[in-house]
């Protein structure tokens, strides 16, 4: 069975700065974190799970699917919440952003409609269907975001900082969605809420775009807090 | 000014986005080829009137249009009293006004999916000739949807000027509103390729 994540030396090159450098490991487990200073190369690192970013050199395969060369079919597999709500939103009002997950699916109207409301529905969006994306809360945004990506059923969702604009109560709402016992999605979660790493199956740390650590979560947390008093 | 959609249940709303912009087409038509006296700024009346309580949006929501365009309607008016006599003037400000309140309508009783989907349905017929209607359509989503994002952001410019005690001045508004604009257009770019759009 080939693994879910990948990557075998692995370099990204972002202008002449090398974001990730000789970056190998392999990831089966459902809930990884990824931990790190800013800048250290955890958003390349999901960008390149991603397929947004593409290797300079080595190989990367995610669900078997290598991200340049098959960005569509893992564009249907891969669900990316990015930290800045406002910049995912793509429609006007709410259910329409949301439904603009779907427009490529080719779905019947009706099929498409109750698609869009029940997950409104899961995500408590409903008494917000016909208000303008833009005029939500931060909060109310990045749960429209996450919404918008998890209505296509994505088999693996990368979330790069989903938190970091939010407040604790509205942190804690998007943590139980992406986290909760029940979603049967795997997770690549990128964060600075240690937390929130602590609760994921596997950690891995990267420093200045080497990966400098792989293993359980509270074994990679300490070794990440013990560098920062250093 | 993007939020127009108020809910609601009527024939007016059910009607499909393509057949309802080609019938008030045609009653702005109709309205804009009547003769300039005060019988034409009557029927525009009428039929505006008519038009806002057919659909349930009510005198209400008709006010609140007929103020957010009051300063077209000042110097449309103003402009022609001064080359024209006072009844076509009237007649013709009462068109405009008519135009804008009866195109505030359409949107106001239908979400912009189903307006987008009408304009990719009207230009399939020039994908023969290399337009790609659904990208069009995406275009206007994405512009429609970007203006109080950029209105959020030229804020957040002055503002940051402010504390900073910048004095107001065009060049040092402009070029960091460019600059967070561009950053905004790259990341809604990366979330538009994430969502599946190539």
């Amino acid at each position: 069975m080939s693994s879910d994540i990948l990557l075998d030396d692995v370099s990204v090159r972002l202008g002449e700065r090398l974001a990730l450098e000789g970056v190998s490991l392999r990831l089966d487990q459902q809930r990884i974190a990824v931990i790190g200073a800013n800048g250290s190369g955890k958003s390349t690192f999901a960008r390149l799970l991603g397929g947004l970013v593409a290797a300079e050199s080595g190989t990367v395969s995610v669900l078997g699917l290598n991200p340049a060369r098959q960005a569509r079919e893992l564009r249907r597999r891969v669900g990316f919440i990015f930290s800045n709500p406002d910049a995912q939103i793509i429609m006007p009002t709410v259910a329409e952003d949301v439904a603009f997950s779907l427009r490529g699916d080719r779905l019947p109207k009706a099929h498409a409609a109750e698609r869009v409301s029940a997950a409104l529905e899961e995500f408590g969006l409903v008494e917000l269907a016909d208000r303008a994306a833009h005029d939500l809360s931060g909060g109310q945004k990045q749960l429209l975001a996450l919404c918008g990506a998890m209505i296509r059923r994505p088999e693996l969702v990368i979330a790069d900082e989903p938190t970091a604009y939010l407040d604790a109560r509205n942190s804690r709402l998007i943590a139980e969605h992406l986290l909760g016992e029940a979603n049967p999605h795997r997770l690549v979660l990128v964060t600075h809420d240690l937390a929130l790493a602590a609760r994921c199956d596997v950690a891995v740390l990267f420093d200045d775009g080497r990966l400098t650590a792989a293993g359980a979560p509270h074994d990679v947390i300490d070794r990440y807090e013990t560098s920062l008093q250093c | 000014m993007l939020t127009l959609y108020r809910p609601g249940t009527g024939w007016v709303y059910r009607t499909p986005a393509g057949p309802k912009a080609l019938v008030l087409l045609l009653v702005v038509l109709v309205l804009s080829l009547l003769p300039s006296g005060y019988a034409a700024a009557i029927g525009c009346g009428v039929v505006v009137l008519v038009g806002y309580l057919v659909t349930g949006l009510g005198l209400r929501e008709l006010a609140r249009q007929v103020i957010a365009v009051r300063w077209v309607v000042v110097i449309t008016l103003g402009a022609q009293l001064i080359f024209l006599q006072t009844e076509p003037a009237v007649a013709n400000t009462s068109r405009v006004l008519a135009t804008l309140l009866i195109a505030a309508l359409l949107v106001l009783t239908t979400r912009i999916g189903d307006l987008l989907d009408a304009v990719e349905r009207a230009l399939r017929p020039l994908a023969r000739l290399g337009v790609d209607p659904a990208r069009v359509a995406l275009v206007l989503a994405v512009a429609i949807t970007t203006v109080p994002v950029l209105v959020r952001l030229a804020a957040g410019v002055r503002e940051a000027q402010k504390v900073r005690g910048a004095g107001a001045g065009l060049i040092s508004f402009v070029i960091p509103f460019l600059v967070v604009s561009l950053k905004h257009a790259d990341d809604l770019g990366e979330a538009l390729t994430a969502r599946g759009v190539r």
